[in-house]
């Protein structure tokens, strides 16, 4: 395993009663990527999502992150490492303000050292107009200042790589251009992002490679015009694989 | 130091925030501090045991209320502290240094015994509702095994542990050659409870408070900002716990005695009554809850009336059911007629 | 070898009477538990009536099986009332439900203390008992172990046999699709709740021939009842609180008998915390997963 490689997973396998949610999945994240990970409905993707953050176990298998084995820790140890992580459903916290939610991330004990991400939270919260002053409840924002808010409280934590859950999801174009804009910007600036994302303009807008699942398995791997050119993938999407 | 204290008390993580407010806290605290030289020692003695059981009603504003962790149980803790006060002072009797030894392993022994139950409960992560269960399970399994330690043959060192008739002749508090008994003990339980509520509303609003707000909020969001849960939500049930030790060892100091009922399901309903009928999001609601709540029930039982038990029941049914965020926060709404805490409004328990 | 038979016996004997015991302490609120998300605390209390209905019909003249009978309605009616005028505020708020129906156990416990005194008459046990070896064995007991299977028949039949049970289930997988189906979700939560608690009276009919019969008397099946439930879990609450019955019994019988009762309840509370370290869902999601891994085999192979 390479100093470049993030994320990685071996074999990892998953299954709920009779269904199989992973099976051997091998993925690796290098740093400084932006990776779609698509895929139709039931693909696994969340369930893939969930085990690379920690949030449920592996039946079998191994993940890597920061070039540690972290198949069996607890979530918050990735975290502590430099994970960040958003939701499908959003989850900023609806009855604290603003101010609190941005508060409550825990930054790291060398928070001084880590410049660009203390610059890519403050570039955040100006693109995406949030206060972190403001008082008011986050209940009461709109939709899409929750999904910019959780966005915004996973930087406040100094990550090295974040992986969002259909930022999206929800939003109107207008907006969703904005987030593609911001997360490219965030990339060049060093952050390595990995999005599940369902929407394929978006995909194609911000991603250099995607990962495509199906059936639990890594169906296809490679560049935005690779996998939208291959017919395999297209027929998945049409339900004919 | 002290401007950073003053923030922190001044924090919105309870009610109470504006001049006005502290002006009247000064009024209440002043009218505290004046009681005893109107009253008789015996009065003064009763008001002293309402705000004795303030720092365990605190504890359960702490778990429940900022941690929406339940606990059935706490009862247990004041009544470890309580037993073990009496074990140490009483086996030091003579000694000056009995009744602050006696402080001291109480509350360790206390915070001991809830980390070791929290390490259970917490880090196997199990579901919310079965810690007031365990909780509950544990106190009552203690009051069983104290109930029958009657007889010669339960006895540490002097001390006889004594059945269902309870641990009689435990010694006042003492630091060197002053004894609290009277209006002293009057003064030195204000001064735990004002102590203990003014740095819980500096805990509540620290950043480790507002980490104990949001895990109540979303634990899983709080794991995944970073924090270990399991840790927190421990060292919030130790805390608890040894709040409501102090409350044990103010008891045992305060009546000499200690008996397993104490412990026992009608005692453990107590702290949780206080509580949900104060307004469990606010330190201050549940102060004044467990002051005027104790009063209540004091002055019933004292008038021979047999139905304390289901008026306490009866309250608690229809605070739950009508008033779910507290009798007393709501009345400090209609004083204060605007929303003064957002968090708050969740109502479910 | 003819001395060890009896001993055999006779602690196989103790363990299938423990389990019974824990099972009918726990049956009439793992029901309530596992279909309608709500611990009810008032439950020790829900048996003690049971008691005291019994106890009542019995000495009024009534057959010991029929006041049985007689209790577990009269409480399943109080039960319903229950639901109708409080618990049907709690849906979803389980620390909320646990605290309002602990201040119902307090108001019942006490009210039952001003109406009826601190002692009520006994139910003589029926049945006598037989000896074999050094050791006796109550019929009684060995009859509590027959209702009890028969109890997890009924039930398993109950739900899977009628429509109430299957619309029970549905309410229970999903409230709004059963609602939106036709299934009256309110009705049925009104039915378990009564069904829950009248099985809390029979059970305490059943025992009270085996206790005292006093106000506070559900104080004392709360501990067995809440452990048995919280080891069994809630993904598949009879089985579960029959696996953790067995479990617990297990457990607790040879400590008992070699340490004393309080021993063998300790050791109950000190097993319920380390396995539910080992398995927070509980034993009922072990072996639901141990089902689901017997399925996997006889699809693949």
């Amino acid at each position: 395993m390479s100093e470049a490689t993030l994320l990685e997973t071996r074999r990892l396998n998953k299954r709920f009663g009779g269904v199989v949610a992973a099976d051997n999945v091998d993925m690796t994240v290098v740093k400084g990527e932006l990776r779609c990970l698509i895929g139709p409905n039931g693909a696994g993707k969340s369930t893939l999502f969930s085990m690379l953050g920690g949030i449920q176990r592996a039946d079998s298998g191994e993940i890597f992150a920061f070039g540690k084995r972290v198949t069996k820790r607890q979530a918050f140890h990735r975290v502590q490492r430099g994970l960040g992580l958003t939701f499908q459903s959003n989850r900023a916290f609806h009855e604290l303000t603003v101010e609190e939610n941005l508060a409550i991330p825990r930054k790291p004990a060398q928070a001084a050292s880590r410049q660009p991400a203390q610059e890519r939270y403050s570039f955040a919260l100006e693109s995406f107009g949030l206060d972190p002053s403001d008082k008011t409840r986050a209940g009461e924002l709109t939709h899409d200042q929750l999904q910019w808010l959780e966005i915004a409280m996973v930087l406040a934590g100094y990550p090295e790589l974040i992986m969002l859950d259909e930022p999206t999801a929800g939003m109107a174009v207008e907006e969703t251009r904005r987030t593609a804009e911001v997360l490219k910007r965030l990339q060049d600036s060093g952050l390595t992002i990995l999005v599940v994302e369902h929407d394929m303009a978006f995909v194609r807008e911000v991603a250099e490679v995607v990962t495509v699942l199906h059936q639990g398995r890594v169906f296809a791997e490679g560049s935005v015009d690779e996998i939208t050119a291959s017919e395999a993938v297209k027929s998945i999407y049409l339900g004919k694989a | 130091m002290i401007a950073r204290a003053l923030r922190l008390v001044g924090g919105d993580a309870d009610i109470g925030r504006t001049p006005l407010f502290w002006v009247g806290f000064a009024i209440a605290l002043g009218f505290f501090l004046l009681y005893p030289t109107q009253v008789s020692s015996f009065r003064a003695s009763n008001v002293a045991y309402y705000l004795l059981n303030v720092p365990m009603g605190l504890g359960m504003a702490l778990l429940w209320g900022y941690c929406g962790v339940l606990s059935f149980g706490h009862v247990a803790y004041f009544g470890i502290a309580g037993y073990l006060y009496g074990i140490i002072a009483g086996n030091m009797a003579g000694s000056s240094w009995g009744p602050l030894a006696g402080v001291g392993g109480g509350l360790v022994v206390c915070g001991l015994v809830a980390a070791v139950f929290g390490y259970f409960v917490f880090y196997a992560r199990v579901q919310k509702w079965i810690i007031p269960i365990l909780t509950l399970v544990f106190t009552l399994l203690l009051e069983t095994f104290l109930g029958q330690t009657a007889g010669y043959q339960w006895r540490v060192g002097s001390v006889l542990l004594g059945g269902y008739n309870g641990m009689t002749g435990i010694p006042w508090f003492q630091l060197g050659d002053f004894v609290f008994e009277g209006y002293s003990f009057y003064y030195l339980c204000l001064g735990v409870v004002l102590f203990s509520y003014l740095g819980l509303r500096m805990l509540v609003n620290s950043k480790f408070g507002k980490v104990v707000v949001a895990m109540r909020e979303d634990e899983l969001r709080t794991e995944m900002l970073g924090y270990d849960t399991r840790f927190r939500q421990c060292a919030v049930f130790v805390i608890s716990a040894m709040l409501a030790g102090l409350s044990g060892l103010l008891y045992v100091q305060w009546g000499n005695y200690i008996t397993p009922s104490q412990v026992g399901l009608l005692q453990a309903a107590l702290p949780v009554v206080w509580t949900a009928v104060g307004g469990r999001t606010s330190l201050l609601a549940v102060v004044i809850a467990t002051i005027a709540l104790n009063w209540l029930t004091y002055t019933l039982s004292s008038q021979g009336n047999q139905y304390a038990m289901v008026i306490i029941g009866g309250l608690l049914v229809i605070t739950m059911m009508f008033f779910p965020r507290g009798i007393v926060v709501m009345l400090a709404e209609i004083i204060g007629r605007r929303p003064w805490r957002r968090s708050s409004r969740k109502g479910a328990a | 070898m003819s001395d060890s038979l009896p001993l055999a016996t006779s602690l196989i004997y103790q363990i299938g009477a423990t389990t019974a015991f824990l099972f009918l302490a726990a049956v009439g609120l793992v029901i309530i538990l596992g279909m309608m998300n709500i611990i009810n605390l008032a439950h020790g209390e829900l048996m003690m009536m049971g008691a005291y209905s019994a106890t009542i019909a019995f000495h009024q003249g009534l057959p010991f099986w029929f006041a049985v009978i007689v209790s577990f309605f009269v409480v399943a009616i109080f039960g319903a009332i229950m639901e109708l005028t409080i618990i049907r505020r709690f849906y979803g708020r389980e620390l909320g439900a646990l605290v309002v129906t602990w201040g119902v156990s307090l108001m019942l416990g006490q009210g039952t203390f001003l109406i009826f005194g601190p002692f009520m008459p006994a139910i003589k046990i029926p049945g006598g008992s037989f000896s074999y070896g050094d050791f006796s064995f109550s019929v009684y007991w060995i009859v509590l172990m027959g209702v009890s299977a028969l109890l997890i028949l009924a039930l398993w039949l109950v739900y899977n046999r009628t429509t109430y049970g299957l619309q029970a289930k549905a309410t229970m997988q999903n409230a709004e699709m059963a609602r939106s189906l036709g299934v009256p979700t309110k009705r049925i939560y009104t039915l378990t709740f009564a069904l829950g608690a009248g099985l809390a009276g029979l059970s305490g009919a059943l025992l009270a021939p085996t206790a005292t019969i006093a106000p506070f008397m559900g104080q004392q099946f709360v501990a067995p009842a809440f452990i048995t439930v919280v080891v069994g879990g809630g993904a598949n609450v009879i089985s579960g609180a029959v696996g953790s019955g067995v479990l617990l019994a297990v457990i607790k019988t040879p400590i008992g008998m070699a340490l004393g009762a309080f021993s063998g309840t300790v050791a109950l509370l000190v097993a319920a915390l380390i396995i539910i370290r080992i398995m927070p869902d509980g034993i009922s999601a072990r072996l639901q997963r141990l089902f689901d891994r017997r399925m996997q085999k006889r699809q693949t192979s």
